[in-house]
């Protein structure tokens, strides 16, 4: 036998087939609208009911309401406490969880296949006949106040919480953290909570994802004798105003005694929409998606400044941004900042044919990973329903990738990661960053509060 | 229940690495996992954070891999990889789509054969740097990030390999020297310390083929060496208090309790679950929704090759004295010890364990290391109904001596409060 040369680096055997799973959509007598998937390797089924009903609605001087509507919704249902609720999921197997992001208002649950209706029936209880008493609700309060007590201790939170209010401004529903603030959520009271759910959550501003071992008929039997019921109205969009920044602007929150610096600097970009998506997603592949991506390399790789940097760009339903983060050791905090701004400076001016390659065959033959467990496939259709995207989205989705073009790349680049235009944001012990702070090439500088306000310049 | 039973193939090569197979083709995706036996358990004193630096430094490139490809290959075929230390192992793994399985056993074996000519001192200063960064975002930047530290420190004794944590101490991760890791190497890492796991859409006579191919020739240069443990006893209760940069008090107790898959290691793990696991759960029910004394509480048993420990974690809320907290949860302990649970908690509690486990099933990446996982401890790699059986048959009794034997005995006690 010939010794085996190591040199050679393996070449794939033939690409195996994979089909993308067949997707059904039913509409219940009420309107909403019961997207399913069977997926049958295993006796479990995944359901998610998305809202439109995110803390976009919140009032100016009632930010956190629609999270702590999400925090109540499950505390009691029907002729269940909130404690025998839980028991029963329990009792059944099955996890079932609420949660609330800017623009949607999210409920999740795991359940085996054998105990999917007894569970559903459960789930559809918590939607259509929530109790909102009042010691739940005082109890959730108290909860949420703490937890925000508790975010002063933890710096990426902080970095999270300043950063998008730089970014979108003070006039933006998404400038401002879905959970909300002390002084807002102090105003809020049960009867608002109550009026959310009559005036924000209904059927006609939601969807139901179920991705499992079912089949379409009893499905439809089951929901139309449960949450069929559901009734209610649909809510207007809220308006969104963008302002761009222009400068590059350094916003420092003093925590003292950090042993890091928390960095996150980014600025607005577009909405999700194709087929600039695409370009996007390849371009940050390049920039700060991965262990291979740029920043990372630079900063982590090179420098040794960091265990690791990414970017990526976020899109909320009506709004998109670019960001980039790392947490780097205090010394070298201005270091790491100017890096990741050359780094930008530098992705409008080259992009090899290889960094494209590597990135394209990499998002490229990742793709049926995403759809490998039952929340896996339930993500990707809840973001194709949210961002309104065509029906053959999956489908084609490979062929967007590889329409991406080098010379499309460049002349976007500059657009799409705009080094000129930034907000920067770092968190860290203002005395031990006193003398580096101004050697980031930035124009303007201040010191900002929890909430991201600017205290004062520096 | 049979998706719990899992077919594999299970057999050696002549160098002494084992292999275990399994087909599963659902998704044209291949798992390729290997655990090495070494973890920081073989470290000594001075030297704390070794197996973990080690593990960077094999994603740094080998003789016939260039610095920075094993990444890249693996992402450019659509993979996603990565490798994690523990006590008692280091593993690493890559998904891939699975016609790109020959370029993973290329990759694998050839930083378990081949690793030292690529080693250099720029590389380890490098990865000294990355790996001092993770210890500051992972621990002394978070709050409360050094308790698991302290309450190893304080709960095995001074010469039992889980007296310190994984990550090591900043200081014996800045001082490695490339002897250091070289020697590492040489001792830990050869096919005979290792087990390799396959499993996903694969043909097992050509998977086969790949393995013999890329592992056959690697020579084994040691032979497994068996650590032993001193045995854990706490005589008194150890009290440790300390003030940080928090927002509220903190308590964490911890008692000694038993090794991985020992007689009482599942009970315990229920106990846990019943008494912090759910909104209905024991020690949530009464201080987190009734009283409201605590924003959180958590409880579980950690277990090991050599050891264990069952630990409970509340955060106070403000103005609330934590010894009203202690006291609660040391009302719950005596109350199990002497009374054990009531059938209807431990059937819920079986049963959230139970579908737990149908869940895990999802994902390849879990699979294969759970098949590790199970060799490694159990010398079969089989044991998904065995360990579900474990839940599935604790009684009311074996409850009451679990918190009887451990939960009644001398505990260390950590107290976090704010320095302001």
């Amino acid at each position: 036998m010939n010794k085996l040369n190591r040199n050679l680096i393996p070449v794939p055997s033939e690409l195996k087939s994979f089909s993308l799973p067949d997707i059904s959509t039913i509409y219940l007598k009420n309107g909403l609208k019961v997207i399913c998937v069977e997926k049958t390797e295993l006796p479990i089924i995944q359901t998610y009911l998305v809202s439109n009903c995110g803390s976009k609605f919140d009032p100016q001087d009632k930010k956190g309401l629609a999270n702590l509507f999400s925090m109540c919704i499950d505390e009691g249902a029907g002729d269940l406490n909130a404690l025998e609720l839980s028991d029963r999921f329990e009792m059944l197997g099955t996890d079932f969880s609420v949660s609330s992001s800017s623009d949607s208002f999210l409920i999740s649950m795991m359940s085996l296949k054998d105990n999917f209706e007894k569970s559903f029936e459960l789930f559809s209880l918590i939607v259509t006949r929530p109790e909102f008493g009042e010691n739940n609700f005082i109890r959730e309060k108290n909860k949420i106040l703490t937890a925000l007590a508790q975010l002063k201790d933890e710096p990426s939170q902080i970095a999270a919480q300043i950063f998008p209010y730089n970014l979108f401004g003070k006039e933006n529903i998404y400038a401002y953290p879905s959970y909300g603030y002390e002084s807002t959520i102090k105003q809020i009271t049960v009867d608002d909570i109550k009026n959310f759910y009559k005036e924000y959550f209904s059927p006609s501003n939601s969807f139901v994802i179920l991705v499992g071992d079912m089949d379409t008929n009893s499905v439809e039997r089951i929901m139309n004798k449960t949450i069929g019921h559901w009734e209610g109205n649909l809510k207007d969009e809220p308006k969104i105003t963008v302002s761009k920044n222009k400068l590059r602007k350094v916003y420092l929150y003093n925590k003292p005694h950090s042993v890091q610096s928390e960095i996150i600097l980014g600025h607005i970009s577009g909405k999700k929409h194709l087929p600039e998506y695409f370009q996007k997603l390849v371009l940050n592949k390049i920039f700060g998606g991965g262990f291979s991506s740029r920043i990372n390399k630079n900063l982590r790789e090179e420098k040794g400044f960091t265990y690791g940097a990414s970017s990526n760009f976020g899109y909320y339903k009506n709004a998109g941004f670019f960001s980039a983060s790392t947490s780097v050791n205090i010394e070298n905090t201005a270091n790491a900042v100017n890096e990741i701004l050359i780094e930008m400076e530098n992705i409008g001016k080259s992009i090899s044919p290889k960094e494209l390659s590597f990135a394209k065959s990499s998002i490229i033959k990742q793709f049926p990973s995403g759809f490998e467990t039952y929340k896996q496939v339930a993500r990707n259709l809840i973001s194709k329903e949210v961002f309104s995207l065509p029906d053959d989205y999956f489908d084609n989705f490979i062929r967007f990738v590889s329409d991406v073009q080098l010379n499309d790349l460049l002349s976007l680049a500059g657009k799409f990661i705009d080094s000129g235009n930034v907000v920067i944001n770092v968190v860290g012990d203002k005395e031990k960053l006193k003398n580096q702070l101004k050697n980031i090439k930035a124009d303007k500088f201040y010191e900002v509060d929890l909430k991201g306000e600017i205290i004062s310049e520096i | 229940m049979n998706s719990l039973i899992i077919e594999y193939e299970k057999y050696k090569l002549e160098n002494g690495l084992e292999v275990i197979l399994h087909r599963n083709n659902n998704i044209p995706l291949v798992s390729v996992n290997i655990w090495y036996k070494v973890g920081s358990a073989n470290e000594v004193k001075g030297k704390t954070g070794l197996a973990h630096l080690f593990e960077h430094m094999m994603f740094q490139g080998s003789e016939h891999v260039a610095k920075e490809m094993h990444f890249k290959l693996i992402q450019e075929a659509g993979g996603s990889l990565n490798g994690s230390t523990s006590f008692d192992r280091t593993n690493y793994y890559e998904k891939l789509p699975s016609n790109y399985l020959e370029l993973a056993l290329w990759l694998e074996s050839d930083r378990m054969g081949f690793l030292l000519p690529a080693m250099t001192e720029e590389k380890l200063k490098n990865q000294i740097d990355v790996v001092s960064n993770e210890r500051l975002e992972r621990y002394d930047n978070q709050p409360y990030g050094l308790a698991w530290e302290i309450i190893l420190q304080n709960i095995y004794p001074d010469n039992h390999p889980y007296n310190w944590a994984t990550i090591g101490s900043l200081e014996d991760i800045k001082n490695f020297t490339l002897d250091d890791v070289n020697s590492f190497f040489t001792q830990y890492y050869s096919p005979s310390n290792a087990t390799l796991v396959v499993c996903g859409d694969i043909d097992l006579d050509i998977a086969k083929g790949l393995i013999d191919k890329y592992f056959g020739e690697l020579k084994s240069n040691v032979s497994n060496k068996n650590n032993s443990a001193a045995t854990i006893k706490l005589l008194e209760n150890k009290l440790i208090n300390r003030k940080e940069d928090v927002q509220l008090e903190r308590t964490h107790i911890a008692w000694p309790t038993e090794p991985s898959y020992s007689s009482f290691d599942a009970p315990l793990a229920v106990i846990a679950d019943i008494l912090s696991g759910s909104k209905g759960s024991r020690l949530y029910k009464k201080l987190v929704f009734n009283k409201q004394v605590a924003q959180d509480i958590s409880a579980f048993q950690f277990s090991g090759k050599f050891g264990g420990h069952f630990m409970i974690i509340s955060t106070a809320k403000p103005n609330v004295n934590l010894n009203e907290i202690k006291n609660l949860i040391f009302e719950e302990i005596e109350n199990i010890a002497e009374n054990g649970v009531s059938d209807f908690e431990l059937i819920k509690s079986k049963n959230s364990i139970k579908a737990g486990f149908v869940y895990s099933m999802q994902n390849l990446s879990n699979l294969a290391d759970h098949l590790n996982h199970y060799n490694f401890y159990l010398d079969e790699p089989n044991s998904f109904a065995f360990d579900l059986n474990r839940f599935e048959s604790v009684t009311n009794e074996d409850i009451k001596i679990a918190a009887q034997n451990y939960l009644a005995k001398p505990y260390v006690e950590l107290n976090i409060s704010p320095k302001f």
